[in-house]
């Protein structure tokens, strides 16, 4: 005999499954809100099937600290599987169907009703097998609501108008998946349980008899969650790419970090390093109660380094420089530059460092490179330009818009003086829908700055510097940019 | 002094999406700028040139006319250059126009090269190739262009020898003295680099130098159009549209000081622009059009033929009993002649009286309708239908020798098919450069504006749909309807700067162009050669060509055009005389209809016009019963009568009282009495404008016609100041008092913004006459006729056929043993008037291939079996067997014998229709044919494929409500009783009155009604109320609705198909209304088709 289990209310902090479990080890997951039971001999725990059904539905009514689920199931006992589920998801309370009636109580179901989730299988380690799978079932799905249609079309309104019709005229007309539907109606389909697999957890928690205050003690207490998290993983040869960390604390906040790793890693040395740079950072606010960690799990990565290519360092050592400079300058201020697609002047943003992808020089292999001329040695000349970072806030003198004289004081530079030349202005604007839109005028100045005498004594002419400017037209401010060597 | 300076490289939005201002708004900036002339060079096309044009002269602005011209790269250029897909090995040319000559060759290299690709071609592979540039380079002027331009392409490989060449090649082309090196400043160093070196280049090539500034848009706050349209044109969001956007906001046009200081390095580039512009003589007042002239017989003049062919239609026109005599006619018709031969417009009138022979010789209908029913020429030609001489139109309001204007021909013809033909005959004759449909400029409004707008900055699916959503519909715009109100209602805060930043872009980019369509039938004819005349290009449908100006400005710039207009009305009269020719062995003329029938005269005061041309809709007939027609000329108030001209103007009621005797007919002034008497002493016709300024003003027809244009819908303070004084002057030489003065002032300037010419109003009231007139005598066919033609008209075929139905229209079903693709008439025995049966048309979801495959199939012998009809028509898919099996076309198929019947070849399809399915044996239900469908349509496989089922199918046949809902679902109608009939019972205990009970109430009755609503109508000029008409199985009742209720009742009155209504009765005048006070949804069980909505 099966029984199903049909939540009526939708449960997210509590698995249904492991409410089945306390019934049957061999538990199906039909539907998220769904379960069917084999419950063939579990007759000296609960009694008849109708007693556990009876069990089942007090058990769910009661609290969840008491093993419960706090609402109430539909519970439905039948000889085969899929009549326990329409029986649960569509008829309240408690139903048992002896074999041979299910369309006795089956019969007044909606033709609709037969859209219910079909029984599914939950392939966490292949990506692939579960998109085709997906794609299967949504095949099915279409098939199942075309048939439904036809059978709309046909004035079939329940599973007994359904169950009437002639199996021989159904298997011409919808093939053998329509025959598979008449018996689902019918109440007569055979069939085996697919299981759920093993659970397998990746979190591990603790409970402190005392608040930790401190990082150290709180160090040796992460040590053991994570090395228990690691020979977990080690035993299912995984490993992981995300790693949570949870802590409740005493004044009843719960502080949470997330790691998110450049590729999967298992070393609980590194993992403890990184956790405690990263919380000494940003550290809890009052002494720790409890320690959650948990893990996404990945597949490990398989790299084989070429003899020839030069030795990168190692991706968790590389983590932990990286992670010791983020405590050092701050997180936002490590990575890689990149320009950005934009006019704006010195447009970058920082992106997550990570080494250089080598795997294109497989590319290169045998194929002659052409050498190619130096593109900067056919060039005249050019002025290499110095930046300045940051701009130096400067004090211009204009004459009908163009700067006739220009002074920025700073400690290491002093850019003064008469303006002698000038080109310009450039003008670049852009980002209007902001409200950080730019617009500046850029100016190319030669300016003379007065003659000075120097510490042996001699006197040095006057001499001309070229400077970029520039003027932020939104503020009227001068910025000297940089100037040319 | 600053020296002066022109623009002579400007694009407008018509580069569609390469510029963001309108022409006009160039022109404006220019005024304001003191820029005395300006030229407009738009990407590969002069479609901005007419409206730049009128706008310079307007302005008196110099319009200079050119073009950038896309050309592929020359042999100088492309020799170590691979094209690739994201650089296109092509250079753009600017081109300015100097003489007609270079103007003709400019349009014809666009044509040229557009003709050769299709509409949408990529980027790129529009060009013109470098020898077709040299053979038409005589008369244009060439600039060196900027960075996609010939010098720049050189210059960005470092090359100067190739730059040399380049410009070599240019001279070579264009002549030394027409090249000019072109140089742009926006403050941008690489521009400024290139501007070096193409001085340079010019100093060794000694080309003169030329400043322009590249002019994308009018005002700076405008770049941020030009950077949305590059947004689109790139189909990417402003934030990540990058570099793509322009690098600043410089390309505006700049006031000549500006100019010469950003050149004052090299003031012979701004000293050039004038000294260009001197050279540039052509304006668009110089086009060279020439309408093409007829090809008459040997010995004959175009003016003597015309004279002949008019004179022989006028003889026969003006025969006829209750004619005038041709001796009256004549008078008129030498007048004309005299005018049109003084136009030089012979060629004019025969060609379209060709196009008319055409028709006629081709069996299609035409009649013209607009103003050209004023000509007694284009009577006589047969052009028109209405006799002018007769009806004493005003010739004037078509023609005028003072107007300067080409007169304006509408031809009407079927829609579909038939129109095609007249259209690919003009092209036939006339050549694929001697005739072209004029475009139709779409431009950014509404809803589309909106969400492109709404993309382009990023925002999501679901808040660009709620954006275009505030986009309303509704023709009545509420006064709360706020801005504001709008976009709270919306959920959408306009104190968000993005949000806020789209409203305002959003009225920014409010119509300008966005894509050249086609209009609906404006034909330009022309000597040969049109190409020479406007550019022409492909249009999207096959074998079509458009001109590259829209109507408007074909006319602006004197191009005569003859519209061919699609009628769906003149397909349906057309196709009923078809019906009645074959079913009721009757030939009708429609030239020849008795004119005074009384049964239309009775149906029309009935206001039982449900499918009439022009009085069917729910104003219509509620003004119908008022005015009571009793004549023609009712008809032709009756259809000028409901339009927003004399609602606005307060004309209706007055004109009404009047008829009715309810108010005295009086006269502003003793000399109006002459042209008002026919309408009572209330002006309703543009006709009547004009003589009222004729009579009382002395004005000349074309001074009258002049001053209705003056107060129409492109008024000019200027100008109407100027003739109201005039008008003064010529009432008070008249003796006209001024008060009475005052009162025809006013009555001409409120009225000629709206005015409705008699003349059209008349064409449109003999197609109106003619539709009654078929629909009271030849019901069958009419009614056939109107439901192959939809959609048309103001009603759904559900209502059409409801209504036919009630006036004793026997109706058959869709069935595939007897329906043909179309709807067709059946004689049944025992039965006078045929009956109509249901085309396969109406099966939703069955496609015309199929029906008409159904159709020849079943022609060559019947089908035997469901199998027999899956197996000879293989287009016939599954989900289309299923869909006639549901709506019942299946059930009349003889399911006796596996063996096909032959049908004798003399068993005609008329024979087999007359059998009809009486001779079958008994039909099976649409549940059985739904049953063996499934077992046919599925391959059998070896099992199963010799097995036949010969039992019935073991499904329930289909209960009535079943089948309804299936005839709606299936067919978007019902033949079998009226949805709301089932519900009569219920209905009727609720106390609910029907539609056919409401003229035996009381004026101020309470009442309820029941019903669905087939109307729902939130006029413009009905101040916010909102008109539903109710329609259940024995008529259909009028509901009006207040604004507040409307809005207390939005979602209900919106979107329910079935309405309780209880309100009370107003029964004035025969007219029938009720206004609802509650309004509640019913919930039937039925699935309903659409309404009509907000007409």
């Amino acid at each position: 005999m099966f029984a199903s289990i049909y939540c009526r209310k939708i449960i997210t902090d509590v698995s249904l499954a492991d409410f089945a479990y306390a019934f049957s080890p061999l538990v199906e997951k039909t539907g998220a809100d769904t379960l069917v039971l084999d419950v063939d001999g579990c007759e000296l725990l609960f009694g008849s099937a109708y007693e556990l059904a009876n069990e089942v539905a007090k058990l769910a009514a009661k609290p969840k600290s008491e093993g419960g689920l706090s609402t109430k199931v539909n519970v439905a006992v039948a000889a085969n599987p899929d009549a326990a589920v329409y029986a649960a998801r569509f008829l309240k309370g408690i139903t048992f169907i002896s074999p041979g009636e299910e369309l006795t109580c089956l019969g007044d179901l909606p033709i609709e009703a037969l859209l219910s989730p079909e029984p599914k299988v939950q392939c966490p380690e292949s990506h692939g097998k579960a998109d085709r799978e997906e794609l299967a079932a949504k095949k099915r799905l279409h098939e199942i609501q075309e048939t439904l249609d036809t059978l709309r079309l046909w004035g079939v309104k329940t599973f007994r108008d359904f169950a009437a019709l002639p199996s021989k005229g159904i298997s011409e007309r919808l093939g053998q998946a329509g025959i598979k539907l008449q018996q689902l109606a019918a109440g007569k389909t055979e069939r085996h349980l697919n299981l759920l697999p093993t659970i397998r957890n990746f979190a591990t928690s603790i409970e402190l008899e005392y608040p930790i205050a401190e990082m150290e003690p709180l160090a040796f207490v992460l040590a053991r969650l994570l090395n228990q998290l690691c020979a977990r993983l080690h035993e299912f040869a995984l490993a992981t790419n995300e790693l949570r960390i949870q802590l409740k604390l005493e004044d009843g906040v719960s502080y949470e970090r997330k790691l998110t790793l450049p590729s999967p890693m298992r070393d609980h040395k590194v993992f403890l390093k990184l956790l405690l740079l990263n919380t000494e950072t940003n550290p809890p606010q009052s002494p720790v109660l409890a320690v959650s960690v948990a893990c996404e799990p990945v597949n490990p990565s398989v790299l084989q380094n070429g003899l020839f290519i030069p030795r990168a360092p190692e991706p968790e050592k590389l983590e932990l420089t990286l992670a010791r400079l983020a405590k050092l300058v701050g997180a936002d201020n490590i990575g890689s530059p990149e320009l950005l697609d934009t006019y704006r002047p010195d447009a970058f943003r920082m992106k997550r460092f990570a080494l250089p992808d080598t795997s294109h020089r497989k590319g290169f292999r045998g194929k002659k490179v052409k050498a190619q001329p130096a593109a900067i040695a056919n060039q005249p000349c050019v002025a290499a330009f110095r930046v300045f970072r940051p701009p130096l806030r400067a004090y211009v003198e204009t004459l009908h818009g163009y700067p006739t004289r220009i002074s920025a004081p700073d400690k290491s530079r002093n850019v003064k003086g008469r303006v002698v030349q000038l080109a310009g202005p450039w003008r670049t604007s852009g980002e209007w829908w902001r409200t950080d839109g730019w617009a500046r005028d850029e100016w190319d100045l030669a300016v003379e700055s007065r003659a000075r005498s120097t510490n042996d004594g001699t006197t040095s002419g006057p001499q001309q510097i070229l400077y970029r400017v520039y003027r932020e037209l939104n503020s009227g401010a001068w910025f000297v940019a940089g100037m040319y060597d | 002094m600053a020296q002066q300076y022109v623009e002579l490289h400007g694009r407008s939005a018509f580069s569609f999406l390469e510029g963001a201002s309108a022409p006009e708004e160039l022109i404006a900036a220019c005024k304001e700028l003191q820029i005395p002339a300006m030229a407009l060079l738009d990407r590969d096309g002069l479609y901005g040139a007419p409206r730049f044009h009128l706008a310079a002269v307007k302005n008196e602005i110099k319009a200079h006319i050119g073009a950038e011209i896309t050309v592929q790269q020359p042999r100088v250029q492309s020799e170590k250059v691979a094209a690739t897909e994201s650089n296109p090995a092509v250079i753009t040319i600017p081109v300015l126009v100097r003489n007609r000559q270079g103007y003709q060759n400019l349009s014809r290299l666009i044509t040229l090269m557009k003709l050769r690709v299709p509409k949408h071609a990529k980027p790129g592979e529009c060009a013109a190739t470098p020898d077709e540039l040299a053979a038409h380079a005589a008369g244009l002027i060439c600039l060196t262009g900027t960075e996609d331009g010939p010098l720049a392409k050189s210059f960005h490989h470092g090359d100067s020898d190739k730059a040399r060449r380049t410009g070599e090649w240019l001279v070579d082309i264009f002549g030394q003295e027409n090249v000019y090196a072109e140089l742009q400043r926006h403050f941008n160093r690489e521009e400024e680099e290139r501007n070096q070196f193409v001085v340079r280049m010019a100093r060794t090539l000694k080309l003169p130098l030329l400043a322009t500034n590249g002019v994308g848009y009018a005002t700076r706050a405008q770049r941020q159009v030009a950077d949305v349209f590059t947004c689109i044109r790139n189909h990417v969001r402003l934030e990540n549209a990058g570099r793509l956007l322009a690098k600043n906001s410089e390309a505006f046009l700049k006031p000549p000081k500006i100019m010469t200081r950003l050149f004052a390095d090299l003031p012979e580039a701004i000293f050039n622009t004038s000294e260009l512009s001197a050279r540039l003589e052509f304006t668009l007042k110089d086009l060279g059009y020439e309408f093409p002239k007829y090809p008459v017989p040997q010995g004959e003049t175009m003016t003597s033929f015309l004279r002949q062919r008019t004179d022989e239609g006028a003889r026969l026109r003006y025969s006829g009993h209750g004619t005038p005599t041709y001796e009256r006619a004549r008078e008129q018709i030498e007048r004309e002649l005299t005018l049109i031969e003084k136009l030089h417009l012979e060629g004019y009138f025969l060609i379209v009286w060709d196009i008319v022979q055409f028709c006629r010789r081709e069996g299609i209908l035409i009649q013209g309708r607009g103003s050209a029913a004023n000509s007694a020429v284009c009577y006589s030609l047969g052009i028109t239908a209405v006799d002018p001489v007769g009806m004493e139109l005003l010739f004037e309001r078509f023609l005028s020798e003072e107007r300067g204007e080409w007169p304006d021909i509408d031809l009407d013809l079927p829609s579909g098919d038939q129109r095609e033909r007249a259209i690919q005959y003009v092209y036939e004759r006339y050549g694929k450069l001697g005739a072209a449909m004029t475009a139709n400029v779409i431009t950014y409004r509404g809803r589309s504006a909106a969400r492109e707008v709404g993309k382009v900055l990023g925002f999501d699916d679901a808040t660009v749909g709620r954006l275009s959503s505030l986009v309303h519909t509704w023709e009545w715009k509420d006064p709360k309807d706020s801005t504001e109100r709008q976009f709270r209602e919306a959920g959408l805060d306009l104190q968000n700067p993005r949000i806020r930043k789209f409203f305002q872009l959003y009225q920014m980019v409010q119509d300008l162009p966005r894509h050249l369509g086609q209009h609906s039938g404006g034909l330009v004819i022309c000597q040969g050669q049109l190409d020479s005349v406007v550019p022409l290009e492909p249009a999207a449908m096959p074998g079509r060509v458009v001109v590259q100006w829209d109507k408007e400005d074909c006319a602006d710039l004197g191009i005569i055009k003859v519209d061919l207009l699609g009628l769906g009305m003149m397909a349906v009269l057309e196709d009923s005389i078809d019906f009645i020719r074959d079913a009721y062995k009757e030939e009708v003329d429609l030239a020849h209809l008795p004119p005074d029938d009384p049964k239309v005269y009775g149906t029309l005061q009935k206001a039982d016009t449900i499918g009439m041309f022009q009085v069917e809709s729910r104003a219509q007939m509620s003004c119908l019963p008022r005015l009571r027609p009793q004549k023609f000329y009712d008809i032709v108030v009756q259809v000028a009568i409901i339009r927003p001209g004399p609602i606005v103007g307060n004309m209706v009621h007055p004109y009404l009282k009047r008829r009715q005797g309810r108010e005295p007919v009086s006269y502003a002034h003793p000399l109006l009495e002459q042209p008002l008497k026919r309408t009572l002493g209330v002006p309703l016709f543009q006709e009547q404008l004009l003589k009222m300024a004729m009579i009382c003003a002395g004005f000349s027809g074309g001074e009258a016609e002049e001053l209705r244009r003056a107060f129409g819908f492109k008024r000019s303070e200027a100008r109407m100041r100027e003739i109201e004084v005039k008008l003064r002057a010529g009432m008070k030489s008249k003796g006209i008092t001024p008060k009475a003065q005052e009162e025809i002032v006013q009555s001409i300037t409120s009225f000629a913004l709206y005015g409705f010419p008699e003349s059209h109003a008349a064409s449109f009231a003999l197609i109106a006459y003619a539709s009654a007139y078929l629909k009271c005598h030849y019901l069958a066919a009419f009614t056939a006729a109107t439901l192959n033609n939809q959609p048309m008209g103001f009603y759904q075929p559900f209502t059409i056929i409801k209504d036919a139905q009630r006036h004793g229209l026997q109706v058959k079903p869709i069935d595939v043993m007897c329906s043909d693709w179309l709807c067709t008439l059946e004689q049944v025995p025992g039965s006078i008037p045929p009956v109509m049966r249901l085309g396969l048309k109406y099966v939703k979801g069955l496609s015309a291939v199929t029906g008409q495959a159904i159709e020849r199939e079943r022609k060559k012998r019947l089908f035997t079996s469901i199998d027999d009809l899956h197996q000879r028509v293989p287009e016939l898919r599954k989900d289309e067997m299923r869909k006639l099996a549901a709506v019942g076309a299946l059930n009349f198929i003889k399911e006796s014998s596996r063996s096909p019947v032959q049908i004798p070849q003399s068993k005609t399809e008329n024979q087999t229709r007359d059998i009809g399915y009486s001779t079958l044996d008994k039909p099976i239900h649409r549940r059985d044919a739904l049953w063996q469908i499934e077992r046919v349509v599925r391959p059998a496989g070896p099992l199963y494929e010799e097995l036949h089922d010969k039992r019935a199918s073991p499904l329930t046949p289909m209960t009535l409500p079943e089948r309804l809902n299936a005839d709606f679902r299936g067919t978007g109608l019902t033949i079998g009783r009226h949805p709301v009939a089932h519900q009569r019972g219920e209905l009727d205990r609720m106390g609910c009155a029907r539609a056919i009970d409401l003229p035996h109430m009381r004026n101020g009755f309470k009442v309820r009604i029941a019903g669905w609503v087939i109307v729902r109508q939130r006029p413009g000029t009905a101040k916010g109320f909102v008109f539903l008409t109710l329609e259940d199985e024995t008529g259909v009742a009028n509901i009006i609705i207040t604004p507040d209720l409307f809005d207390q009742n939005r979602l209900v009155l919106v979107d329910e198909p079935f309405l309780l209504i209880e309100g009370i009765l107003q029964h004035q005048d025969n007219v029938i209304s009720v206004k609802a006070r509650k309004v509640q949804p019913l919930s039937f069980t039925v699935a309903a088709a659409a309404s009509h909505d907000f007409h």
